[in-house]
């Protein structure tokens, strides 16, 4: 409609449009952001209404703090884990299901069906589960004579096991956005490349691949901001414990924000999360944007 | 004229109606989930059916909920709430702050006074400072106190005394995790943070520890913290495997089930059908009794939530109706007979119908006059959570019981800094 930024810049109805959502966002996202950002210099406990800045304080306080350390370290762990195996699971079912068979709607649909679930009521199920004495996974792995596994008990396991609940829950995603990226694929390229001789691995990566790259971009950028949110599942299957094992960050900056009050220690703690979310977020976003490169 | 006959009286009713809406109220209670929530709705059944120009709403939230959003509301002065339920550990934060109506006031108005017949350990904890003394903010909507319960027909099977000490308790959950098949010696919530403080706290004082000495410094690495936690993970030996995961349906579940020998920490509003053979495969076969002593006397945890008005309720007068009504005698026996909530009044426990149904209710009561209530402290939700985590670490052998207390005072004493 416009030729160039300068003309849109005159349209008034274009401003008229413009403003309210710049409004929004500026209120919704700048200002509570703006406010986290100072907040993170001061020592602020919200129910005694004590305020005073102390500069980097928090900072050097929660960067030494071991459970803030831990709780970093296994939300990385977590993340890159549950999104690595997620994006390949994936890959690997959408190339398994690639193309029409007889009952492929009643399939994706049972698919998708973890991701619709509300992550509570997933985590109170896996908490039955997992559970070591009366638990169902315990009691499979007793019957084909294996020894129990401490899934929720034991600070070697729990992480692991938080994982393995997001891969159930979430795979489909993966698998769904990869479908929907292959199915938009004419399918005479892979014709071709077989015509021209290629073999299926050499067609996966030389061609499936490299065409699907945005999409696994978007995929991997989208699980891993999720990915590293985690709350729900520490909070309803864990606690944090045992010990530490399943502290993350999300749920260290609950704890001090809405048990202890303590907001300027809670501030910190998002900034320096956001500033790690932001940091991995950029690499990928700068991949897809920058097209370039293909 | 049918029209105008419909007319006049549609507009009458609409008058009528107009009037019974004025004066109709609707309270606002943040309450808890669970027995404590069935409880409170009973007594909101039978007060909205006497008061029917008065509505309820009754929000059951989980404990970490009704904390949270009780305290945002409190602060910014929103007055969502016409009555709120606080954990008295808890307490402190909101008297302090002035947030709670002076309810000596209230009665003063009332030309009235708060009657004895309250347990004064319970009713000293709603006043702040805490003490006969202190200005009354709430008023105790439950007799809460640790309880020790445990089978006594394994305990004659094995030829075991009544245990008077937390050494006579290990024993005897060695003797049954040893001999008796598929029962374990002892069951104790584990989940880190309160459940598995609550559960070591009876052990922790009656060993002679404290968490703040005299002049308010923590001390839980003391000689006496130090030995009191080793026990405790000596007697954690003979739990389930998954105690670290256990919660109260976990532990309560199991003593109904017969698969527990000792339960160093049951609550009343458990044990409401411990004596149901529909609910409980061991009715008439466990024995209820204030916990063992050690160095110390028997030092039970009370637990108590008081009932307040918030300040900046718009509806003070009928919240304070209500809240007299839910802490009677008569309401409170009903919510014991009806959901199993424990009184917090004198009368109450003496009270024929009441001793029939629960004969272990004397235990309650003698507990509640022993009972050791928890540190007063602005920090409280911090350090329980902390001492809890750090309690749970020595259970799964992550740190020795000296280091983890070392970790918990260094960190308390940062917390309370």
């Amino acid at each position: 409609m416009f030729s160039s930024g300068r003309e849109r810049a005159k349209a008034p109805f274009f401003w008229l449009l413009f403003f309210p959502a710049l409004g929004v966002m500026l209120w919704l996202t700048v200002y509570p952001m703006f406010t986290v950002f100072i907040t993170s210099f001061q020592n602020y406990n919200y129910i005694t209404d004590s305020r005073s800045w102390i500069g980097l304080g928090n900072y050097m306080d929660i960067l030494s703090d071991q459970v803030f350390l831990t709780s970093f370290l296994n939300t990385l762990i977590f993340c890159v884990a549950a999104t690595g195996i997620e994006v390949i699971l994936g890959i690997m079912l959408a190339l398994l299901f690639y193309g029409d068979f007889h009952g492929k709607s009643l399939f994706v649909i049972l698919m998708i069906l973890p991701m619709m679930l509300s992550t509570m009521v997933v985590s109170a199920v896996w908490k039955t589960l997992f559970h070591y004495d009366i638990g169902l996974l315990n009691y499979l792995l007793q019957v084909v004579g294996l020894p129990r596994v401490g899934w929720l008990i034991d600070p070697k396991i729990a992480l692991t096991s938080l994982i393995l609940v997001d891969i159930w829950q979430w795979t489909s995603f993966a698998f769904i956005v990869v479908q929907a990226g292959l199915a938009s694929v004419p399918q005479e390229i892979f014709e071709a490349s077989i015509m021209d001789g290629a073999s299926y691995l050499q067609t996966l990566f030389r061609v499936t691949l490299p065409i699907l790259r945005d999409q696994i971009l978007l995929l991997i950028l989208l699980r891993t901001i999720d990915t590293f949110k985690i709350f729900s599942k520490v909070f309803a299957l864990t606690g944090g414990g045992p010990g530490n094992a399943t502290e993350t960050t999300s749920y260290f900056i609950y704890r001090e924000a809405f048990q202890y009050f303590k907001l300027g220690r809670s501030s910190t703690a998002s900034m320096i999360t956001m500033v790690a979310v932001s940091a991995v977020s950029a690499i990928y976003l700068n991949r897809i944007l920058n097209t370039k490169e293909v | 004229m049918l029209k105008r006959n419909i007319l006049s009286i549609l507009s009458f009713l609409m008058i009528v109606g107009g009037l019974f809406a004025q004066k109709s109220v609707k309270l606002v209670i943040a309450g808890r989930d669970g027995d404590y929530g069935n409880a409170m709705q009973i007594a909101v059944d039978a007060y909205t059916a006497k008061n029917p120009n008065v509505s309820v709403e009754l929000l059951k939230l989980s404990g970490d909920d009704i904390y949270q959003k009780t305290v945002i509301d409190l602060k910014t002065g929103t007055g969502t709430y016409d009555l709120i339920l606080i954990d008295d550990p808890k307490a402190m934060q909101f008297q302090k702050a002035g947030w709670l109506e002076d309810l000596d006031g209230m009665y003063r108005k009332a030309g009235t006074s708060v009657d004895t017949d309250f347990i004064s350990t319970t009713i000293d904890l709603c006043r702040y400072p805490n003490g006969p003394k202190g200005k009354l903010y709430g008023l105790p909507f439950v007799g809460n106190v640790s309880l020790f319960a445990y089978r006594s027909d394994l305990f004659t099977k094995y030829g075991l005394k009544d245990p008077k000490t937390w050494d006579d308790v290990l024993a005897a959950a060695k003797k049954i995790s040893e001999n008796e098949p598929n029962v374990s010696g002892v069951s104790f919530r584990g989940v880190k943070g309160n459940p598995i403080l609550t559960a070591f706290l009876p052990i922790f004082w009656s060993f002679g520890a404290d968490f703040l000495d005299a002049k308010g410094i923590p001390v839980v690495n003391s000689p006496e913290a130090v030995s009191a936690l080793k026990y405790f993970v000596e007697l954690s030996k003979y739990g389930p495997k998954g105690t670290p995961m256990n919660n109260t349906a976990q532990v309560r579940d199991g003593l109904l089930a017969g698969a527990v020998g000792i339960a160093p920490e049951v609550w009343p509003a458990w044990l409401g059908k411990l004596d149901d053979p529909n609910e409980s495969k061991v009715a008439g076969k466990v024995k209820v009794t204030k916990h063992p002593a050690e160095i110390k006397k028997s030092s039970p945890m009370i637990g108590i939530w008081d009932v307040a008005i918030p300040v900046a309720s718009k509806n003070k007068q009928a919240a304070f109706d209500f809240l007299n009504f839910l802490t009677s005698k008569e309401t409170q026996k009903l919510m014991a007979l009806k959901a199993g909530l424990p009184p917090s009044r004198i009368s109450v426990f003496s009270d024929k119908e009441i001793l029939a149904k629960y004969p272990w209710y004397p235990a309650i009561q003698e507990a509640l006059e022993s009972g050791v209530a928890r540190p007063r402290t602005l920090y409280w939700a911090e350090i329980e959570n902390t001492m809890g985590g750090f309690v749970q670490e020595a259970i799964i052998g992550n740190k020795t019981p000296e280091q983890a207390l070392n970790e918990a005072n260094a960190k308390l004493i940062q917390i309370m800094k």
